[in-house]
């Protein structure tokens, strides 16, 4: 086997794109690991992102002390909330950096333990996709796994990341797998509601399919500013069942756990499966604009492609 | 299903917007009734009567006249009414070409006044607009444009005949909702209505923009398009924007001359967080009243 030394030292950082899982089981394990890295690009004067759960931050903003402002740090139980919206803000990040004549160093950890198996999927998917996203860029992304969680999101994490290892030793994964063929796998059956509202439409109900959608989430109790973000992504996903899903689809509504889900299926393909991960021009139509939008407003986007075609869930929580 | 639409107080008749009405109607008889008050109306004032029919026979409107005690023949002899086709006169050559029409008015109106009338009204029977002749998918285009370009400026009363007979309930309901009065049959309320302002350069865009009325929003952005940068948007009653809807509309002011901003009023919600997810929007659509 192939034993790489430190992070900051791995093969070919400096060259190509370098992606990283580190599995941590202490917090001193993780402040050394994650440390280390940030450390190096700072010596390095890599632009730095540290996107970490909000709790993680003040650790790891005291062991830079003195290069605190030279380090861009984010909260990603909000940024990530929806991890369908993670690499989106990673890839601005990365191409920030090149603005500035710059490599991009970056520390993105999608899952932490609470994450729901639902959200853990999708960063899964998440972490796969940031494999085709970055493919011959020189960006390095060191993404924590705290040892802690589930058994099968560590097995992911060996698949979705082309290096792994703990503070001090790094090895090329053996168990590493084709993006697309993560993205396949992450394409698990979604459990059935126990009692939704069924409203089929086409091109001539739009309109009236958003109305039914606001007061359907109006008496459920979304407040107004949460509908408003509610809307904005029904509306585009409905638009583009009409648009790209055979010209009409099936919108069903429910609650539960708290939050409110809207499925949209229809016989549509995601035929790229970057599709809506990168910031669009907004003045462009193509592009994946609207798919954008729902992972900007929604706290969980669930994408499943199966045989009929494509199934598209969006979450919104109460609170 | 979408509430008929009630009866808006009726403008003063002789305001731009009193003069230029949308008239629905699915029968016969309230064809020649909207006919014969019109032209009786218009003969009493002394003005000249033009109508444009569209698949009604010339002969047909002029009987219609006839048994409804008007002196039609009259009226003709003295050049006081006319009777023609549109295929004949407007949409003659190369289509309807809304820019084209909106000079023709003032032509027409000068004609009318200097043959010693004090004003002219006109009927036009819109039922072309449903069919495939070239430019008629800039009719809505061209209804939103007259009350700014055509009636603030020139004594023209203008009905605009809307046969439900020929013509889809929901093309009607947007075509008649883009004018300022409207007479007969109540009509849907449209996904997404838009109409002139009464008071100042604009649009008033009220219900629903999504997908499915991107043709209402693209006929907006052609009005935009045009305009001058005074020219407001009014969004009071908007319900939904979608980021499409948007998009058009931004890019119909980014390409005026100078790239004036869009003035929006009355931004709601999903305009201001459509602002907030692309801050670049910013330079080309201003809230004036945030």
């Amino acid at each position: 086997m192939t034993t790489y030394g430190p992070a900051s030292a791995g093969l070919g950082r400096q060259a190509a794109f370098y992606h990283p899982a580190l599995f941590y089981g202490t917090e001193g394990e993780y402040l050394d690991g994650v440390g280390t890295f940030v450390q190096d690009a700072l010596d390095r004067e890599h632009s730095v992102l540290v996107a970490v759960p909000g709790p993680h931050l003040p650790l790891l903003q005291d062991l830079v002390e003195g290069n605190r402002k030279h380090v861009t740090w984010v909260d990603m139980r909000q940024a990530g909330r929806n991890p369908g919206r993670i690499l989106s803000m990673l890839q601005e990040f990365a191409d920030r950096a090149v603005d500035a004549r710059t490599q991009a160093s970056i520390v993105g950890e999608p899952i932490w333990v609470g994450r729901t198996p639902a959200e853990a999927w999708e960063a899964t998917r998440h972490e796969a996709l940031i494999n085709l996203a970055f493919t011959g860029r020189p960006v390095s992304i060191l993404c924590p796994y705290d040892t802690a969680l589930p058994e099968d999101v560590l097995a992911q994490a060996h698949r979705t990341h082309p290096v792994v290892g703990a503070p001090g030793a790094y090895r090329a994964s053996p168990r590493y797998t084709d993006p697309h063929e993560v993205c396949c796998d992450c394409d698990t059956p979604l459990p059935e509601p126990p009692d939704a509202v069924v409203v089929p439409f086409g091109e001539r109900a739009l309109a009236s399919v958003r109305d039914e959608a606001d007061r359907w989430a109006a008496a459920a109790g979304l407040p107004p500013v949460r509908r408003t973000d509610w809307l904005l992504a029904i509306g585009e996903a409905t638009a583009n069942s009409v648009r790209h899903g055979g010209g009409r689809g099936t919108l069903r509504l429910w609650c539960a756990d708290g939050e409110l889900v809207a499925e949209i299926r229809d016989r549509g393909r995601l035929a790229d499966p970057l599709m809506g991960r990168r910031r669009p021009d907004p003045r462009a139509a193509a592009g994946g604009r609207g798919v954008w939008i729902m992972h900007q407003v929604c706290d969980l986007v669930e994408f499943r492609a199966v045989e009929q075609g494509l199934v598209l869930r969006l979450h919104m929580g109460l609170e | 299903m979408p509430v008929a639409r009630r009866a808006a107080a009726r403008p003063e008749p002789d305001s731009p917007e009193g003069r230029h009405s949308s008239v629905v109607f699915s029968d016969d008889r309230q064809w020649a009734e909207h006919l014969g008050v019109f032209v009786r109306s218009g003969l009493e004032r002394g003005e000249q009567i033009q109508y444009f029919a569209d698949t009604t026979a010339p002969e047909r409107v002029l009987r219609a006249l006839t048994e409804a005690g008007i002196d039609a023949a009259g009226a003709v002899t003295r050049g006081q009414l006319s009777v023609s086709v549109a295929a004949q006169t407007y949409l003659a050559g190369s289509g309807f070409d809304p820019d084209t029409m909106i000079g023709l008015w003032f032509d027409a109106a000068e004609a009318a006044s200097a043959s010693g009338y004090r004003g002219l009204r006109v009927i036009g029977e819109m039922s072309w607009g449903a069919r495939d002749v070239a430019g008629a998918d800039r009719l809505l285009e061209y209804e939103l444009r007259v009350h700014e370009e055509v009636f603030a400026h020139v004594p023209l009363t203008a009905w605009c005949f809307y046969d439900r007979r020929l013509m889809a309930d929901a093309y009607v309901s947007v075509l008649a909702s883009a004018h300022l009065t409207h007479r007969g049959e109540p009509y849907a309320v449209p996904a997404l209505r838009v109409a002139p302002l009464a008071d100042r350069p604009g649009l008033l865009m009220s219900g629903s923009a999504g997908y499915d009325t991107r043709d209402a929003v693209a006929a907006a952005a052609a009005v935009i398009s045009g305009a001058a940068a005074r020219t407001e948007l009014d969004l009071a009653d908007l319900r939904h924007l979608d980021a499409a809807s948007l998009a058009v509309l931004a890019d119909a002011a980014a390409g005026r001359p100078g790239g004036t901003p869009l003035k929006v009023r009355q931004a709601p919600s999903p305009l201001r967080r459509l602002l907030q997810l692309f801050p670049e929007l910013d330079s080309v659509v201003e809230v004036v009243d945030r």
